[in-house]
């Protein structure tokens, strides 16, 4: 997992890490376009600053910083376009691939929860981090990330099994 | 945590979006790019972070050549320019004449493509009209047909991306159309 494979180790790696990667970009993108580009960027950046592609905590981190760096750029634009149609592209572009009606309640689900439970989901459910990790990549303590992540539980199991 | 071990499954379940093909030709074609980059170029040194290095919005390290280029291509467009404009003040009574289209607008359409184009190629464009407005109707000289006047308010963008190491490039400008629409008089 290393950036001093071959060419095929990196393409391997992306294919393995990007539909989490691309998950995780797609929280502070308006269109699957946009994350892709977020992703790509920091990839690129990645490999050719020699850092290892398994610190993941240090590629979360940078597509975080990436994604925000995207939406500073692009947010008048944004606010524009999204008020001239009068909506945004969310419900045109699903973030997961849904299979019944479950699982799209679930993923409104997700969608609701506040974006600091969310984040810290995303990382550990779809991409495997752990809470030391995602406590580096976001800058908080473990135990405040394991509290997001309980929380963020908490709040899917109530709307799913409301009582 | 065992009370959530079903919704944890639950969400596992949920498979995220795939990527689509052309961001992994993308990023390919990015990888393949930064490599034989990194092949011409001297190797950095490990320590040799540029981490703390302003951020660009065209981050290409691997082609300050081409860059530089640019930027001396667009020094010699803005002096040439300043040239033009002294020389049609000195001429101010015959500047109609005197300039060709080619002198009048001499930067963007002609040569600062051509230094580009060699790697930035079209990506998208889009109009986005934010207002109308109806302006009522007139009459336009020596015609009887009356004429709706419409006043389109309208940002458009145009998107540039470059193939090889996947940087775009993305110009944005507000634009404002009047459009006359005949009225029929049924």
């Amino acid at each position: 997992m290393e950036n001093i494979g071959s060419h095929e180790d990196w393409k391997r790696c992306f294919a393995e890490i990007a539909p989490g990667l691309l998950l995780f970009a797609r929280q502070w993108a308006n269109s699957a376009a946009d994350a892709e580009d977020i992703v790509q960027e920091t990839f690129v950046k990645f490999w050719r600053r020699n850092h290892k592609i398994d610190n993941r905590a240090l590629l979360y981190s940078a597509v975080r910083s990436t994604a925000l760096d995207f939406i500073r750029r692009d947010s008048r634009r944004a606010r524009r376009e999204a008020s001239a149609f009068g909506e945004n592209d969310d419900f045109t572009e699903p973030k997961f691939e849904i299979e019944d009606e479950t699982q799209r309640a679930l993923a409104d689900a997700i969608s609701g929860l506040p974006q600091e439970q969310r984040e810290v989901l995303v990382m550990k459910v779809w991409n495997d981090l752990t809470f030391a990790e995602i406590a580096i990549a976001l800058r908080i303590s473990q135990n405040t990330a394991a509290s997001r992540y309980r929380y963020a539980l908490t709040a899917l199991k109530k709307v799913l099994q409301p009582q | 945590m065992s009370d959530f071990s079903e919704i944890e499954n639950d969400l596992r379940k949920l498979r995220p979006s795939q990527p689509s093909p052309i961001l992994f030709q993308r990023v390919e074609e990015a990888l393949t790019d930064c490599a034989t980059g990194a092949l011409a170029a001297p190797k950095r040194s490990e320590g040799a972070s540029d981490a703390r290095r302003p951020r660009m919005l065209l981050d290409l390290p691997q082609h300050w050549a081409t860059w530089g280029f640019g930027v001396a291509a667009a020094a010699v467009l803005v002096v040439f320019a300043a040239l033009s404009v002294q020389r049609s003040q000195e001429r101010e009574g015959t500047i109609a004449q005197a300039l060709q289209p080619s002198e009048a607008r001499p930067s963007v359409n002609q040569v600062a493509p051509a230094a580009l184009a060699e790697k930035f190629v079209p990506a998208g464009a889009t109009r986005v009209v934010y207002n109308t407005r109806n302006e009522g109707l007139h009459f336009a000289d020596g015609s009887r047909q009356p004429l709706r006047r419409v006043r389109y308010q309208a940002r458009q963008t145009w998107q540039w991306r470059n193939p090889t190491t996947g940087a775009s490039l993305r110009v944005s400008y507000p634009s404002e159309e009047v459009m006359l629409i005949p009225v029929s008089g049924q």
